[in-house]
């Protein structure tokens, strides 16, 4: 009978033997065991032990191994999930690139709201990677991913007097927020490079960078007149009722900024409204019947959903005029004076279309975000469309709005009384973005299902070679097995780097599929690697060739070639078992090295080493660490797992290898 | 003995140049047609005033001149081959290859390749033989030492880190060594060999380029310590349960004699592949760590003479590689006659 033992003294116990070992442990706690109970068999002490076959003992000895039972899991789950897990990302696609979300540290907060806000909201906008929200009070919250890259600034640290000024209006660019107050006062934070909210020397000489209005500067609006203000990429705009409007920011962005500039200091005027793509600033003059943006010719097919046939603007118009206008990257929405929406612009692959109203409902107010529109009916519905990449444009069923507003990537919607009903699209990146602005995670993914596959199509390549030419070589022996060694020979001086690196340079040159290149990239590392599997199966040929089962094998006239796969390959297959394992592990990492200097898998498809090449700038490997801890740390971890097993395979399946381990 | 040696330097040869032909065919598959590109430079020099036929009729003419020149006059494969091991005339009749110490030129760095190889050769010894001495310093007694207490808490640590560093490709323990020491606490310069535009001499200098070559050799020590001491370790475990070492136990031979005569004589069988592999290895150039620290030694010459396409470089260094490889598996093979006495080579 064993005692059962209190918490106090196993919480020692196990601290003993943590700290010092178990051979204390053992000594300073006895183990309360009484001697043995012998059972009795047909009236004899039964000792015996049950005799299983080898392949089971194996077994049974590999199941004691903690870690490396844990390990054969791990490994079976990374393989599922590298394997399984694109079916599940079917929006994944290897070239995707968002310049919005570059270099976007790992988080998931985009979409929370704070507390604060949550009852009392008056607006929320966001072009990047941040969020800018606007109590009913005039209190001002930023959340998101509010760290600017490497240039050290925190967006989220609202400066003072923000803090405590009421503020009318507020909007987010890509890098910069400006809000206006109460008493028309002026307040702009982030970064400043391209002028986008303050005018310094450096700016005013820049003669790229349209400087910041005097009017606003000098805090000259009046708040109640202003019509809307709108942030793009690193630029801004106020209009105002009267139809003035004050533009500043980044030229090189907006190659057409110079437009909507006004003349000699004045500000443009006449415009009903305004809002940002990637490239353009697009604006609704007066006359409301087309999108103004001083190039002829641009946004001028208009279209009512995104897969229909464009029609001249003024033909599809008919006589109806366009009130407001809100632009995503390359597309911009019109919402039109009869409720119905007009697109013009390119929208990206992935899109959900304009919906299908109820009978009698139309759409009151359409808000764009980097892809996406978010549009309110006058019954209270809420309708998303356009790029749907992060499901930004799937919207929940939603009741009683009477506002909404869209980030990013997001989209709010708000009740009469500024409650947050509901919010949806992207919560952030659980591992970051990579410099091209796309989800560290699902390249992850994608990558290790490329490395992975690499790996385990290159190692089998190599057994079949390896093992097929020393079993004949070792079974046959003679001239052969001088042949065929001294091939290996010469397979296993070639230098692997520098074949490897003319080999891919060399595929490079062809054109061929980026399939086909992994492929044979495969095959390079397969035929490179064959002779090790040669020797060792040559070495336990030669050692199984004089044993009698073979001989009495031979004296029953089993042919040559059935002895050498059908009898000695079983009793050798432990030995490539155990290799197998281990160059799955050196196979992977062979195609990340390669990978990583730029020889192996390239992008667009993603690899684990490829991932990883931009930490070799050590300043980006500081700035931007989880573009390669993550990646990294998967890596290690799936490699010391298949490493692990392979180790415990060697250990128990040799036979001198003692049960202590 | 010498017999021997004759041999395996007869068989070195006929692999060295099998292999050379195949990677020379390789290199000549990729698009760059040197006379071409020379010959286009040479007619916009001399094309004002001539017509479109006079410009073909120069362009072929210089174009055939060049040809000739730079032995490409001919798609034969082994033509070109013995050319450029120099067994078989050019046009002109003369001969200039590998066996006339012509190993070609570099365009990317403007120089013969024979004489552009030399420094960065040197400076990958420097760090390779640095880093290969502390590597053996350090993992040769741990694996004896983790052996000899074999599953004892020291060998389990061990064995859990060794396990961590094996699995870790290089250049991921090089980007968190950089990360932490250069970035996070500015100990070591980045990259470089000495301080940009400083002209020290005697001690300063020493010091300056230890400074600059710390970092890389602790990285190269780091990521070649697991593979070692694992190899060390089981080899010794191997060694240390051979009858030769029960026997000498029986005898009462102290532990020490036991370990360090008896067993390690035996571990160091499989141990002279390591170490000797290793030094040549040093001759090569440590590849990703001269990528990631922009040290100008073999390995980023060679990655840069891909980048660039520099064929004559490429080639050269694949010579060295190749015969790096092949001339240090002669010389394990001789070693083993000197380790294990049981081995005859002269067979």
């Amino acid at each position: 009978m064993k005692k059962k033992e209190n918490v106090f003294r196993k919480l020692a116990r196990w601290t003993v033997r943590g700290l010092l070992g178990p051979q204390f442990e053992e000594k300073w706690f006895k183990k309360n065991e009484g001697p043995k109970e012998i059972v009795y068999k047909d009236g004899v002490p039964d000792d015996s032990e049950l005799i299983v076959s080898p392949a089971m003992q194996v077994f049974q000895r590999f199941l004691e191994r903690k870690f490396a039972v844990i390990s054969v899991i791990v490994v079976l789950v990374m393989f599922a999930v590298v394997f399984i897990g694109p079916h599940y990302m079917p929006k994944y696609y290897d070239a995707y690139t968002e310049v919005t979300q570059k270099d976007l540290p790992p988080t998931l907060d985009f979409m929370s709201v704070p507390k604060a806000l949550q009852n009392n909201i008056k607006m929320i906008d966001s072009y990047g990677s941040f969020s800018v929200g606007l109590s009913t009070d005039g209190e001002v919250f930023v959340w998101g991913a509010t760290k600017l890259g490497t240039t050290k600034i925190d967006i989220g640290d609202i400066p003072e007097e923000v803090q405590n000024a009421k503020i009318a209006y507020v909007a987010a660019g890509i890098d910069h927020i400006i809000a206006i107050g109460e008493d028309g006062s002026y307040y702009g934070w982030g970064n400043n490079r391209f002028g986008q909210y303050e005018n310094t020397e450096a700016t005013l000489s820049n003669p790229n960078l349209a400087p910041v209005p005097d009017d606003v500067v000098n805090g000259n609006l009046d708040p109640v007149h202003i019509k809307k203000l709108t942030c793009g990429y690193q630029a801004t705009a106020i209009l105002m009722d009267d139809g003035t409007l004050y533009v500043w920011g980044n030229k090189q962005a907006y190659s057409n900024m110079d437009s909507f500039l006004g003349i000699d200091g004045e500000p443009k005027t006449g415009m009903k409204d305004v809002d940002f793509t990637l490239n353009y600033i697009v604006g609704l003059d007066s006359k409301q019947s087309s999108v103004y943006t001083g190039t002829r010719g641009l946004f001028n097919t208009a279209r009512t959903n995104i897969g229909g046939a464009g029609e001249k603007m003024m033909d599809f118009l008919n006589g109806r005029k366009i009130t407001t206008l809100t632009a995503t990257t390359t597309s911009v929405a019109l919402l039109l004076d009869d409720g119905s929406i007009a697109l013009v612009g390119d929208f990206p692959a992935d899109v959900v279309d304009v919906p299908q109203l109820r009978d009698g409902d139309y759409f009151t107010d359409v808000e764009g975000g980097t892809y996406h529109y978010t549009g309110l009916t006058a019954q209270g519905h809420v309708y998303s469309f356009g790029g749907d990449h992060y499901y930004q444009a799937e919207a929940p069923q939603v009741n009683g709005a009477k506002k909404v507003f869209a980030g990013a990537f997001q989209s709010y919607a708000v009740d009469g009384n500024g409650s947050l009903l509901n919010k949806w699209g992207l919560k952030g990146y659980l591992f970051g973005t990579d410099d091209r602005g796309a989800n560290i995670a699902e390249r992850v993914v994608a990558g290790g299902r490329i490395t992975m596959t690499v790996g385990a199509v290159a190692v089998i390549i190599e057994i079949i070679l390896g093992v097929s030419i020393g079993l004949i070589s070792g079974y046959f022996g003679g001239w052969v097995d001088i042949f065929l060694m001294r091939v290996a020979e010469v397979f296993g001086s070639i230098p692997l780097y520098p074949f490897m690196l003319i080999m891919s340079s060399l595929l490079a040159q062809v054109s061929m599929s980026t399939d086909t290149r992994l492929f044979m990239i495969m095959v390079i590392l397969g035929i490179l690697g064959w002779p090790g599997f040669a020797h060792i199966t040559r070495a336990q040929i030669l050692v199984a060739r004089e044993s009698e089962y073979v001989t009495a094998a031979q004296a029953m006239g089993v042919k040559e070639v059935k002895i050498a796969f059908k009898h000695i390959l079983p009793n050798i297959i432990s030995v490539i078992l155990v290799n197998m394992t281990l160059s799955f592990a050196a196979s992977m990492q062979t195609e990340t090295s390669l990978s990583f200097l730029g020889f192996g898998v390239n992008y667009p498809q993603p690899s684990w080493g490829n991932m990883l090449s931009r930490a070799s700038n050590s300043t980006a490997a500081i700035n931007f660490w989880w573009q390669w801890l993550f990646t990294s740390a998967i890596l290690i971890f799936t490699t010391v797992c298949i490493n692990t097993i392979g180790d415990t395979l060697r250990d128990v399946m040799d036979p001198k290898s003692t049960n202590d381990k | 003995m010498g017999r021997y040696i004759v041999k395996r330097l007869l068989y070195m040869a006929f692999v060295f140049i099998l292999l050379t032909f195949v990677l020379f065919v390789l290199y000549h598959l990729m698009p760059a047609n040197r006379a071409y590109t020379d010959a286009r430079a040479e007619l916009q020099g001399l094309k004002k005033g001539m017509t479109a036929e006079e410009q073909a009729a120069k362009f072929d003419e210089l174009y055939l001149r060049y040809q000739r020149l730079y032995g490409t006059d001919t798609n034969n494969n082994v033509i070109l081959y013995l050319r450029w091991l120099g067994l078989y005339p050019y046009y002109d009749g003369h001969y200039s290859g590998i066996f006339q110490g012509d190993f070609g030129f570099s365009y990317e760095h403007n120089t013969p390749v024979i004489k552009l190889v030399g420094p960065y050769m040197r400076n990958s010894m420097l760090i390779g033989a640095i880093s290969e001495v502390f590597v053996l310093g350090v993992t040769i007694p741990l694996g004896i030492a983790c052996a000899t207490r074999k599953g004892s808490r020291f060998d389990r640590g061990t064995q859990i880190f060794t396990l961590i560093g094996f699995s870790t490709p290089s250049f991921i323990i090089y980007i968190i060594f950089i990360v932490i020491f250069c970035s996070i606490l500015g100990w070591f310069p980045v990259s470089g060999i000495k301080t940009p535009g400083s002209n020290y001499t005697g001690m300063k200098q020493v010091l300056d380029v230890a400074h600059h070559v710390a970092l890389p050799v602790i990285c190269l020590v780091f990521s070649s310590l697991a593979s070692i001491t694992r190899i060390t370790r089981a080899s010794m475990i191997d060694a240390l349960s051979m009858d030769c070492v029960r026997t000498a136990r029986a005898k009462g031979l102290t532990e020490k004699v036991v370990v360090y005569s008896h067993a390690w004589r035996n571990a160091m069988i499989p141990m002279v592949s390591i170490v000797v592999g290793g030094f040549f290895g040093i001759l090569g150039g440590a590849m990703i760590m001269e990528q990631m620290f922009g040290f100008k030694g073999m390995g980023l010459l060679f990655l840069n003479a891909m980048r660039s396409a520099d064929y004559d470089l490429i080639m050269f260094m694949e010579v060295v590689y190749t015969f790096i490889g092949l001339f240090s598996n002669l010389v394990i093979d001789l070693c083993y006659g000197i380790v294990d006495p049981r081995v005859r080579i002269s067979k």
